[in-house]
């Protein structure tokens, strides 16, 4: 059996961590495809049902990545999205999903090679740790949990 | 209608192609619901690739088009333009997904790549069909623009800025235009001289009617967007006002010295200064720091640095003057001030405090009191009675005679001075200086009548009938505190207070052979050392704590000791006994120390049984003093403390009795001199507008809030001072002192006061003596100016706020700051200008004064790339370093003579500018040694020769050459406030600690705050007519958005949808931007669109879900969720 990919998805703002993937690009620093980027203005603006949803549909981990504290492009929104994330955490873990599967990253703009360290390190503890209990397409029908919830 | 999907994927030459099988991905997506025609194409960015998806629309009828190529950050635009040209409404219409940066680029392997571009592209589909047509707002744009920085970058943006007719504001922290290009001597490869070609841009910008020029400026905050911004100045307060006529006649009275930053210390400069002769504008400017700790410290606030100075520059009569102004007797307190200045005296973290109590004295020996300036006022006509002639009573008086007021003092004994003549022994104190500072008090105007006392001779109410405006009680502590011991009223017990009475002011030699003093303080240190010289053969002090929690100043006790006074501690009274009546000994107890008490002192605990019995003939309590008020109350109704003291609105200093005010020991209970001078100066402001009839002035006072209290901004101690030893006074001998009442201190030496007060590290900047105001003959100097805050309105700024040169002291091998003749390229610029420490000599440092300079150099190393292209301090290259070091090569050459021998040690020659290549050749023709070999070390020999040593790797020897001078040419580096100022502005910051430019060849000088320009060094290091080139680029944009007057900005801001909204309101508290209002008959909140900048922190948080980001809505969202994870 062929190696469990997990599948993340980023939520970016498009100011500091998203301009940092592309500054990893340009650099070509290459890393795992298992992320996919979703372009946010804001870290603040993620809604915590877009990372609820994205683990409904069975994303392995999500990654929500803003403008250090003091640098937010909008003064203090990625400041909103860490209190968000650390409430949106507890609630996640009552359904089962691990807290290592929720990540809330500081990246600039110009920290492309910090961007590469956070995606090979998270998708490296999401191997370790496996697929999500609603990742169905990895787990099959055995996943009591996606049963329940699908 | 069902939507008709165009898709695009871009080869982007092959750096998409050589992972992506571009074509697969364009057959997959065609395979997708609502996808009528996909393809794949080389440039979709070039004209073709856009007309391709022009004619697509028109032909396939399309409603939707997405684009998978690079960032949406680098060709959105491009596309969405397309799409408008073709007809639709680009926000509707299209969507483009990043298949390069974050695909092609960061994956290794093919197959992964492509299904990553497969799974993105699949979002992108899903996304585009829910999106909804938006319209972009238009404001109209201010023509001002704000340039921040003032060197070739600033200048030149601004008046190109002003020439097209606009307004430019031009804001520099420094005290003068012209930034680093400024401070260099020539400019390669020309070697045109900088100030010829730069000092006719300063004159411009300091000119031009077009240009509001602000130097000694910083700007603290931004709001607005492209168009229209609103900025906030801080004009930093100079102190000179504008009609100064840069004469310098002030700094040369100025007795304060810092280097001077613009020569990079290489030469010093006035606390009142102009950074140098062409600055502009021509306006001197005052340094000026938190106020000195010395200052802060002494409870009169006396300007201590002030006089400091005055003293160290031989000035005795303005030192005297400015200690005049808060402390009413300079030689009292210059002998008997505890001086809690030298306490927080900075200088003792180098070595120990400056002596400050004794060049007080020394000031007030040499000084003149009647050449001290009264100010010219009109008299007042009201009438004040100042009861009681201690310190704080001849403050009170006068310094209110200052103001103008009439003044009469009424003392109770015979002579004035109160504690002063009483209290303070004649040794320490001298008649004749307390009578002199008095008579001087006197002379100005003030009425004295003595030997009459309140309660006793007159009453408040007859001074009122008097005609007496108001009433001033400074009657003192004079009378003794009991013990409370048995047998403390035989004979031979004498109170501390009327012993030294007595012995002051009649000499009555009343000690007996052995006497025992009981108490710590300084009144006791008083007693003893008075019994001492009254004919006592032993004195003991009895302490019941240790020496170490004394309250005696260390000066006396030590000078108890030498005087042959036993210390008796850790030991109380018990009871005195006696034989017939007298006194022949105090039985006494040992104490132990126990827990500390509330003041943080060890409580003694006596320890049972250690009674013993100590012989004597006289017992000298001196454990306190309260205040005499039974005479004062029973005249009025006042109010006293449990401590037997006044009652007194701690502000106003006012009684219980309207009018009446109280300050000094009767206030305080026992206390220091200063500090009774301290409240005197309370009591002074306190009447005078109790008599203005500004009293409700406390109350506004007390009304503002407490200042923040912030880090104090001192000078810093500079890191060459050496330690020189503490001046001392000479002190009488300790066995003639024992016969006589004469004076103990005899003073500092001028020499030894005036080294003393070299010490002074002038913590506080300018020192405020004053000399300036008095010496500017346009009386443009004002100490009192300060910061003054503007807000101006721009539509565009350009940031040119330039780079730091990297510090080498860290690079120990190079020996920067520990060899003398180890030199910085920018002080070598220094030296070489003709306006720098050695008007434009290249000379060596003296070995032993770094700021004197002797004979031009024989030899000497150039180093290039020092904290350049260097893995442990910066990777990229500095751009100017070679060019400049060939410069130097040639200048050593040409001033210092042809066989001065010059050696570069470069890494790779970067002579890549026009003309530079053959600036190059011809500097080699000079002779110049050109080494390819970074040093590796220099190493200072004895006579200050410098070894260098390094690796030619041309030839791969090791070679090591004797020079007598070295250069290093350090990087350029950000500024240490690069990320303020990105913080400031919203714009970002590179790996390289340098701005980042929204694009690095097609948007060299934008930044993705729309508005917000670079120009110059602040965006990465390059030359002069790098920068002034970018600077005119700059300027090109701000003009371009400034004539055109209207901006459109994009349309994805909130939307608060009223079907939906409940009018929680907590969107209104999230809104950074107070965009959200709340519409009180609807019940509902409404965003403001002019002020919403679509951050989303409403719709990330809207438990109803009516707040909505325009473009980025939850369908859209989840369509892009649902693309990248479900087939």
């Amino acid at each position: 059996m062929s190696e469990f990919e997990p599948k993340i998805v980023g939520f970016f703002c498009n100011w500091c961590t998203f301009t940092a993937a592309d500054l990893a690009g340009t650099s070509r620093l290459s890393y795992p495809h298992n992320i996919k980027i979703i372009r946010m203005m804001c870290s603040g603006m993620v809604d915590p049902k877009y990372v609820i949803k994205a683990f409904l549909n069975g994303a392995d981990g999500v990654l929500i990545g803003g403008c250090w504290p003091g640098d937010c492009h909008y003064i203090n929104g990625n400041l909103k999205a860490r209190r968000r994330v650390a409430m949106l955490t507890e609630i996640l873990k009552e359904y089962g999903i691990d807290e290592k599967r929720f990540w809330l990253r500081w990246i600039a703009a110009s920290e492309g090679t910090m961007l590469r360290e956070v995606v090979n390190d998270m998708t490296a503890k999401l191997k370790e740790l496996g697929p999500s209990p609603l990742n169905r397409e990895a787990l099959g029908e055995k996943s009591e949990k996606a049963k329940m919830i699908g | 209608m069902s939507e008709r999907i165009g898709f695009y994927i871009c080869h982007c030459g092959i750096n998409i192609a050589y992972r992506v099988r571009v074509a697969e991905v364009a057959a997959y997506a065609s395979t997708f619901p609502g996808v009528v025609v996909a393809r794949d194409y080389l440039f979709m960015c070039s004209d073709p690739g856009q007309e391709l998806i022009e004619k697509d629309i028109k032909s396939f009828d399309l409603t939707r088009v997405v684009v998978a190529s690079c960032s949406p950050r680098m060709h959105e635009k491009t596309f969405r333009a397309a799409c408008g040209r073709a007809g639709l409404n680009p926000y509707h219409a299209f969507h483009m997904v990043c298949v390069r940066e974050h695909g092609s680029w960061v994956t290794e392997n093919e197959d992964e790549a492509t299904e990553k571009a497969r799974v993105i592209v699949r979002a992108g589909l899903k996304r585009v069909s829910f999106q909804d047509a938006l319209i972009p707002s238009q404001f109209s744009v201010n023509s001002n623009t704000l340039i921040v920085g003032g060197g070739i970058a600033g200048m030149q943006a601004a008046i190109d800025i002003a020439s097209a007719g606009f307004k430019a504001y031009l804001v520099e922290k420094a005290p003068t235009v012209g930034g680093h290009m400024l401070q260099y001597d020539k400019a390669f490869p020309t070697l045109d001289c900088t100030a010829c070609i730069g000092t006719p841009k300063m004159v411009a910008v300091g000119q031009d009617k077009n240009i509001e020029l602000r130097s000694y400026a910083e700007v603290e905050h931004v709001s607005g967007f492209v168009g229209n911004f609103q900025v906030t100045i801080n004009n930093k307060a100079r102190y000179i006002k504008t009609n100064c006529t840069g004469c310098g006649d002030c700094a040369k009275v100025c007795p304060v010295e810092f280097p001077n930053e613009w020569d990079v210390n290489t030469k010093m400069r006035k606390a009142i200064y102009l950074s140098f002769p062409q600055a502009v504008p021509v306006r001197y400017v005052i340094d000026k720091k938190s106020t000195a700790p010395c200052r802060i410290s002494c409870p009169a606030g006396t300007n201590v640095q002030g006089y400091v100075q005055m003293v160290k520059t031989g000035n005795y009569q303005q030192a005297l003057n400015i200690i005049m102004e808060r402390l009413p007797l300079p030689g009292v307190l210059g002998r008997v001030c505890p001086h809690p200045c030298e306490a927080d005296c900075r200088r003792a973290q180098v070595d120990s405090a400056v002596s400050i109590r004794d060049l007080k004295r020394f000031a007030a020996d040499r000084g003149r009191l009647e050449d001290v300036p009264m100010p010219v006022v009109e008299e007042i006509d009201k009438k004040i009675a100042v009861i009681g002639s201690g310190p704080v009573g001849l403050t009170v008086a006068y310094y209110l005679r200052r103001k103008g007021f009439k003044i009469s003092i009424f003392e109770s004994m015979e002579k004035p001075g109160g504690m002063l003549r009483t209290g303070i022994p004649d040794y320490r104190l001298p008649p004749s200086i307390l009578d002199q500072e008095i008579n001087h008090i006197l002379s100005k105007g003030v009425e004295l009548k003595t030997g009459v006392a309140l309660g006793r001779d007159f009453t408040l109410a007859g001074l009122k009938e008097q005609g007496f405006d108001a009433v001033f009680l400074g009657i003192g502590a004079h009378v003794p505190v009991k013990m409370n011991i048995e047998h403390e009223d035989a004979e031979g017990v004498v109170d501390a207070v009327l012993f030294l009475k007595k012995e002051n002011l009649e000499r009555a030699g009343s000690a007996k052979k052995r006497v025992v003093i009981i108490g710590g303080g300084n009144v006791a240190m008083d007693a003893a050392r008075v019994a001492v010289r009254s004919g006592a053969q032993s004195v003991s002090v009895v302490y019941r704590r240790t020496e170490k929690e004394m309250p005696a100043d260390h000066e006396e006790i030590e000078g108890a000791k030498e005087e042959g006074i036993e210390f008796i501690t850790l030991t109380g009274p018990k009871k005195v006994v006696t034989e017939n009546g007298k006194v022949v000994g105090i039985e006494c107890i040992k104490n132990e120390l126990g827990p500390a008490d509330a003041g943080g002192r060890r409580r003694p605990v006596p320890v049972e049984g250690s009674e013993y019995v100590i012989a004597c003939d006289m017992i000298i309590p001196a454990i306190g003093q309260s205040v005499e008020t039974a005479p004062v109350i029973k005249d009025a109704p006042f109010e006293l403390t449990a401590w037997g003291t006044f009652k007194v609105d701690p502000d106003t200093m006012q009684t219980s009795v309207p009018g009446v005010f109280a300050a000094g020991d009767a206030v305080t209970g026992p206390a220091t001199v200063v500090e009774a001078v301290a409240g005197g100066h309370k009591v002074v402001t306190a009447i005078e507008r109790y008599l203005k009839g500004q009293m409700d002035l406390f109350e506004a006072e007390r009304k503002e809030e407490a200042p923040v209290s912030v880090e104090p901004d001192y000078v810093p101690i500079p890191e060459n001072a050496g330690a020189v030893a503490r001046a001392r006074a000479s002190f009488m001998a300790p066995q003639s002192r024992t016969s006589t009442f004469d004076e103990v201190d005899l003073g500092l030496s001028e020499a030894a006061a005036q080294g003393d007060a070299a010490k002074c590290l002038n913590c506080g900047g300018c020192c405020e003596c004053k000399l300036c105001v008095d010496t500017c003959k346009a009386k443009a100097i004002d100490h009192d100016i300060k910061d003054e805050r503007e807000i101006v309105d721009v539509g565009s700024i350009i940031i040119a706020t330039g780079f730091d040169p990297l510090d080498p002291t860290p690079m120990s091998q190079y020996g920067y700051g520990k060899y003398t003749n180890v030199f910085t390229n920018l002080e070598f610029e220094r030296l070489s200008n003709a306006t720098g420490p050695t008007l434009g000599k290249l000379l060596k440092r003296d070995l032993n004064d770094r700021l004197k300079f002797t004979e031009p150099p024989k030899s000497v190393a150039i180093l290039h790339c020092i904290g350049s292209r260097d893995i442990n301090y910066h990777e990229y290259c500095s751009r100017t370093c070679c060019m400049y070091a060939l410069k130097y090569a040639h200048l050593i050459k040409d001033k210092c003579g042809h066989h001065t021998e010059v050696y570069n040690f470069y890494i790779d020659m970067r002579c890549f500018g026009k003309g530079y290549e053959e600036f190059y050749k011809k500097v080699q023709s000079e002779g110049v040694r050109m080494i390819r070999g970074k040093v590796g070390s220099i190493k200072e020999g004895p006579n200050g020769m410098l070894t260098v040593v390094a690796e030619d790797t041309l030839s791969g020897r090791m070679l090591a050459i004797d020079v007598e001078m070295a250069i290093l040419c350090t990087a350029m580096e950000a500024r240490t406030n690069a990320p303020d100022v990105m913080r400031k502005f919203g714009i970002g910051i590179g790996a390289d600690g340098f701005f980042q430019e929204e694009h690095p060849k097609l948007a060299p000088v934008s930044t993705p705050s729309s508005g917000v320009f670079l120009a110059g060094a602040c965006q990465g290091p390059k030359d002069i007519p790098d920068t002034v080139a970018q600077a005119k680029g700059a300027a090109a944009e701000c003009m371009a958005l400034s004539a055109k007057g209207i901006v459109e900005v994009p349309p994805m801001i909130s939307w608060i949808d009223p079907d939906v909204c409940v009018g929680c309101q907590v969107c209104i508290g999230l809104c950074p931007y107070t965009a959200i209002e709340f519409d009180d008959f609807n019940r509902i909140s409404v965003v403001n669109s002019a002020v919403c900048k679509g951050c989303g922190s409403c719709a990330g948080h809207c438990p109803s879900g009516a707040a909505k980001v325009r473009h980025f809505k939850d369908q859209q969202i989840f369509a892009e969720i649902d693309g990248l994870l479900l087939n």
